[in-house]
């Protein structure tokens, strides 16, 4: 088949950017990564991207294909080619560029460091040498975490990243939760504390690209509230957003609703609330600050306390908590009136195209 | 169709302009609320990550009064509710041991059980396809003029598209798809479906502006009359936000945010007593003069 690619070439000396465009012939089985092979074997010799293991275990390969951070060895290029699209290959986002799709991964790697991603034993040897057995459901807890190959592609997306390159990231915090869940691991507390830093757990704003983007089901963005339940349990809960958090559970058990007004003080503190008083008076002028008193209370907003009770007496805390849905591995139909599949409708005319159709950029402007 | 509508809590306390809005539009698409009273807070992720339980439980009660009403879908209009509940449901459908736990749980606390099976469905996902689409057309006789808005999907309607699944989340089209029903013109610019940096304004608020600011930017120098969301948490954070960012950058933009229900209001010639413009922090005048509303 015939495979297009432009791709963002980039010299760190010079500073120079350029889209270069290629067009090979490749087997139909070709994966991106592939295609940039015959690329350089063949016509350009000077292109620069990372490969390895080329069957998506060593994590060297991530880059983005039309603006989405891929694992080149993952991707498929069949479907693509037969489209007709020539898609744009850029470097990964959030780290600074070496050369074409070439990434520097010193930020990455420190922040990897910064978790100690290796086990810190803290359990007693049993006794006669014997094997220290561990249930299955306990390693469940961090099984999607332990799954990470640290390809960056969740980092890439990152969006508060993006805003403030200090935030330790999905990737770090999906391997910290990997240990602090390990039950042989011994410094839980040290490592929850570590990390509910200014620029931990906390900073994550949930936009969920982490978990769009991993390529091995790490679902980084979930790890992230594993910690945040883990720290809350265990009393570590000084932060802003874990304040925040928390104040969700107090309006939830007391009046049903958000008490939304008192949000900020219980979050920030009195002194720094009062600092956003003018703040809050321009938003109360339009009724943004709706009065505490009297509360918005939901209909049986009792059951809704006793549940709280309830399930303080089951006991299910923390991390434990989060049902990851390993059951539910599926995807929740949407029954689309028609009976169309997905493909289907984003052919209908006014449905604006799937990825691969060269028209997107045009359809969206006109 | 009959649906339940869960509002949750913006849209009952802060945002009344877009409950007012909703219920005022919902007749002209098809779509007769059922509003839920026994309802609480979804947790708007918040609760997931201080006492998973407790959210799982909670988001369980909704659907199960949901289900209660004998209705197939519960209706939402916020991004984060939607994510809630349909994780939460992801969960309870997927997981019979999970969910036999959560109903006997419910059950003892004399909730009913949530037995029969409801689908969380955002109110965009109704008037993008489908009657509701063709209804929308219909309503939308005052039109939009060829106004310039700027589509802002925000983050939890289309990620994890796992749970969420309506539509690609790289190339959303149902916002775009209902503009361009109502007379407007969709513009197009790459932060509309990145966050507004809601969830972290108040613990990280220099972070969270940094994301605030790239969709207004943005859409600005696309050329937009307004932007609309379907979430009122991103709705909240362009709005009122907007004045920090002036304070941060200098720079006022003023870009009028509009709810999705508001902006098929306009369209359908909705009064401003539904469409409550005046609880905005931002003036929706400019745009509203341009079509002479």
């Amino acid at each position: 088949m015939q495979v297009g690619l432009k791709v963002w070439r980039y010299n760190a000396r010079t500073g120079e950017r350029e889209l270069a465009e290629y067009e090979v012939e490749a087997p139909e089985e070709a994966t991106l990564l592939d295609v940039l092979d015959i690329v350089k074997d063949k016509h350009d010799g000077t292109l620069a991207y990372r490969k390895s293991c080329r069957m998506m275990i060593c994590g060297s390969c991530g880059m983005r294909m039309d603006g989405a951070a891929v694992l080149a060895c993952k991707t498929r290029m069949y479907d693509v080619a037969q489209a007709g699209h020539v898609p744009v290959i850029s470097a990964m986002g959030n780290l600074p560029i070496v050369k074409d799709l070439v990434v520097d991964m010193e930020p990455f790697w420190h922040k990897f460091m910064s978790v100690d991603p290796f086990l810190r034993p803290g359990y007693d040897e049993p006794p006669g040498g014997r094997e220290n057995l561990i249930r299955q459901e306990r390693m469940n807890v961090i099984h999607k975490e332990s799954l990470c190959i640290n390809c960056g592609c969740c980092v890439s997306e990152c969006n508060a990243m993006e805003s403030d390159p200090r935030f330790l990231g999905p990737q770090a915090l999906a391997k910290a939760m990997r240990f602090v869940g390990d039950p042989r691991d011994g410094h839980k507390i040290e490592r929850l504390d570590a990390l509910n830093s200014e620029h931990g757990i906390w900073e994550c704003t949930r936009c969920y690209f982490c978990n769009e983007r991993c390529p091995k089901g790490v679902d980084p963005r979930d790890a992230i509230a594993k910690l945040g339940a883990e720290s809350i349990k265990e009393g570590i809960d000084g932060d802003m957003g874990a304040k925040h958090a928390k104040w969700f559970v107090v309006s939830a058990k007391t009046t049903g609703w958000l008490r939304e007004t008192e949000l900020v003080p219980k979050t920030q503190g009195l002194v720094a609330a009062i600092k956003q008083t003018r703040f809050a008076l321009d938003l109360a002028k339009k009724g943004k600050v709706p009065p505490p008193v009297p509360p918005h209370v939901a209909k049986n907003v009792r059951q809704a306390r006793q549940l709280h009770d309830l399930l303080q007496q089951q006991g299910v805390n923390g991390y434990a908590g989060i049902v990851q849905g390993e059951h539910a591995l599926g995807k929740l139909a949407h029954g689309h009136v028609s009976g169309e599949t997905l493909e289907e409708i984003y052919d209908r005319p006014g449905a604006f195209p799937r990825p691969y159709i060269e028209e997107a950029e045009e359809a969206v402007t006109s | 169709m009959r649906v339940a509508y869960y509002k949750g809590c913006l849209a009952s306390l802060s945002a009344k302009e877009l409950d007012s809005a909703t219920q005022a539009l919902a007749p002209k698409v098809g779509l007769e609320l059922v509003e839920l009273e026994s309802v609480t807070c979804c947790g708007a992720g918040d609760i997931h990550e201080a006492e998973p339980d407790y959210y799982l439980h909670l988001n369980a009660r909704i659907l199960a009064y949901a289900a209660a009403e004998g209705v197939d879908t519960l209706l939402t209009v916020c991004n984060v509710c939607t994510l809630n509940l349909r994780q939460a449901n992801f969960i309870l459908l997927g997981d019979s041991d999970v969910r036999a736990r959560v109903n006997e749980n419910l059950v003892s606390i004399g909730v009913p059980a949530y037995e029969r099976d409801v689908d969380v469905r955002h109110l965009l996902w109704e008037i993008a396809e489908g009657e509701g689409y063709e209804k929308l057309k219909a309503a939308a006789h005052r039109g939009l003029k060829g106004l310039k808005i700027a589509p802002f999907y925000g983050c939890q309607i289309l990620r994890p598209s796992r749970i969420q699944g309506f539509e690609d989340p790289d190339r959303p089209w149902s916002l775009e798809r209902i503009i361009e029903a109502c007379g407007g013109e969709a513009i197009d610019y790459p932060a509309k479906i990145k966050c507004c940096g809601f969830p972290i304004i108040q613990a990280r608020e220099e972070t969270a502006l940094g994301e605030l600011i790239q969709p207004i930017e943005q859409a600005v120098e696309a050329g937009a009359d307004a932007m609309v969301t379907p979430c009122p948490l991103c709705h909240l954070s362009l709005d009122a936000w907007q004045s920090k960012l002036k304070a941060e950058t200098g720079r006022d933009f003023k870009m009028p945010i509009l709810h999705l229900s508001q902006l098929v209001g306009v369209a359908a010639g909705l009064q401003e007593s539904e469409l409550r413009f005046k609880r905005h922090v931002v003036s929706v005048k400019p745009m509203l003069e341009k079509i002479e509303v």
